[in-house]
């Protein structure tokens, strides 16, 4: 089966097929920021490019490289609008936190694996809360980010984790998958 | 699949981990002395978004208002009977307003006061909200195409929403004032108290008072100080409420969850210029200044005509013995 698998995609497209995660990343990062509230403003939008390399950090780390989860970072700083660079590092950083702690996140399933999930993004949003919380605290004047929307945003990212889960595990099937032995 | 994890991790090709992670500080602390760093690039990509923003504004509107007013389904009878007490209000207060304006007018013009400076109106239309952890934005249809500038005011039709912070082609940002990185110098009315008005990402920013002496009450009206010549002053903005600890904050006037279509105000002060050539007070008066005395150098100057008579030298009384002689030049 892993043989037909290997056959199944040309070799001319497995460079393409190789930016399949940075492009899901990407793409989660502009439809996550995407500037429409269909709450109201209620709730912040999820951290959609987080799922990409998380699952692939985990799957395909080879494809998921950390100058990947920089440029996945960089575009959700640049589409979110929040200040430079503070999502560049909480990615990068929880990249880092899932390729150590590889083996224990992937051996997880079913609730446990939301919860290895949530694990993740909770680490992001607390890299992402005190690096903002340590500028406010060297600006005179600055009030600290309140912590209300940091863990709303938390809540909305683990609760689209199965469903966002389920469309990069079909692309990886589809496309990915099919040339794991080629890259 | 062990297997091809390790031989993942073995590839040299992938730049270092750590070199990424400093890379990534390094952005951090560029961004922060670079403010604009990223602006360019934000602008550009919400210039791209526009016309998709735009097409799918009105469905996504009406879907918001629904779910908006949801909670307001229950409290409709009691709000209509709230707005019409308060219309009736409105109308005796807009008519004393009426004949207060037509005072202030007249005694502007007996005092020859300097008008206010004539603002410049863009009307756009919101086009993207975003309600981000440490931002809080909306995005208007109008951009640098239409002469819209960072640190113009944005108005609705109730007060002040924010101030555009950032400007593409055809599209701006707005920083609201509920962000955390909003300040505006605001007066508090009747007594004129000046305040720093900070956002901190809840609905209510925060009042910092510039003195500790004063008092407020609820219910003060809060607006634009103009300090700073930034943004006109007089803009309405909200009400004083208190924070049940000690501290003030300010209810504002606009919904900007709500607003649909806002006012830019385009307020330039234009620069005081210094006058072409120096004028003496005279001239600044109006008078004519004396025409300055003809040169004399070539001629020898007339003796005078009434002359005083040289007083006679008188001689010196002679000295005590012990004193010191004086000099002849004194």
């Amino acid at each position: 089966m892993a043989s037909l698998e290997r056959t199944a995609t040309p070799s001319r497209f497995r460079y393409l097929v190789a930016t399949v995660p940075a492009l899901c990343g990407l793409l989660g990062a502009l439809i996550a920021n995407i500037p429409i509230s269909l709450l109201g403003g209620l709730v912040p939008a999820p951290l959609l490019a987080l799922v990409p390399v998380y699952f692939w950090c985990l799957v395909r780390p080879d494809l998921m490289t950390p100058a990947v989860a920089l440029l996945i970072g960089m575009a959700e700083d640049i589409l979110s609008g929040g200040p430079p660079g503070i999502w560049t590092l909480a990615f990068v950083l929880t990249y880092a936190l899932v390729a150590r702690q590889r083996d224990s996140f992937a051996g997880l399933a079913g609730l446990a694996a939301i919860l290895g999930f949530a694990t993740a993004v909770a680490f992001a949003c607390a890299v992402a809360y005190f690096s903002v919380a340590a500028f406010a605290f060297l600006t005179p004047g600055a009030s600290l980010p309140p912590v209300p929307p940091i863990l709303g945003e938390l809540a909305m990212t683990v609760l689209f984790y199965a469903p966002s889960t389920l469309v990069v595990g079909w692309v990886h099937h589809k496309l990915v998958g099919a040339s794991r032995g080629d890259v | 699949m062990a297997n091809a994890w390790r031989i993942a991790r073995k590839n040299n090709l992938q730049l270092p981990l750590v070199i990424v992670v400093a890379l990534a500080v390094v952005l951090v602390l560029l961004g922060r002395a670079q403010v604009g760093l990223f602006d360019r690039a934000r602008a550009h990509a919400t210039d791209l978004m526009a016309p998709l923003l735009v097409k799918v504004r009105g469905p996504v509107a009406g879907f918001d208002r629904w779910i908006g007013s949801i909670g307001e389904i229950f409290s409709v009878y009691e709000q209509n009977l709230k707005l019409k007490e308060e219309n009736a209000r409105l109308r005796q207060w807009r008519n004393v307003a009426i004949v207060l304006q037509g005072r202030v007018n007249r005694y502007q013009a007996l005092l020859h006061a300097v008008p206010d400076p004539q603002m410049n109106r863009v009307l756009a239309r919101v086009i993207g909200r975003a309600s981000r952890p440490f931002l809080q934005t909306m995005i208007l249809d109008a951009g640098r195409g239409n002469k819209v500038l960072p640190g113009q005011a944005v108005m609705d039709a109730r007060g002040m929403i924010g101030r555009i912070y950032l400007t593409g082609q055809r599209t701006s940002w707005v920083i609201l004032l509920t962000d955390l990185n909003s300040r505006i110098p605001v007066t508090i009315a009747p007594r004129n108290v000046q305040a720093m008005m900070t956002g901190d990402n809840t609905a209510n920013p925060v009042v910092n008072l510039m003195s500790h002496t004063v008092t407020l009450h609820a219910g003060d009206q809060v607006t634009s100080s103009g300090d700073g010549g930034l943004l006109p002053a007089g803009l309405p903005i909200g009400t004083v409420l208190s924070d049940g600890a000690g501290g003030w904050r300010v209810a504002l006037l606009a919904d900007a969850a709500a607003s649909q279509d806002v006012e830019i105000l385009n307020f330039s002060k234009p620069p005081e210029a210094p006058p072409a050539t120096a004028q003496l007070p005279a001239e600044a008066a109006g008078l004519k200044p004396q025409a300055p005395p003809p040169p004399q150098a070539a001629t020898a100057p007339p003796p005078p005509a009434a002359a005083p008579p040289k007083p006679k030298p008188v001689a010196p009384a002679p000295a005590p013995a012990g004193a010191p002689a004086e000099d002849e030049d004194r």
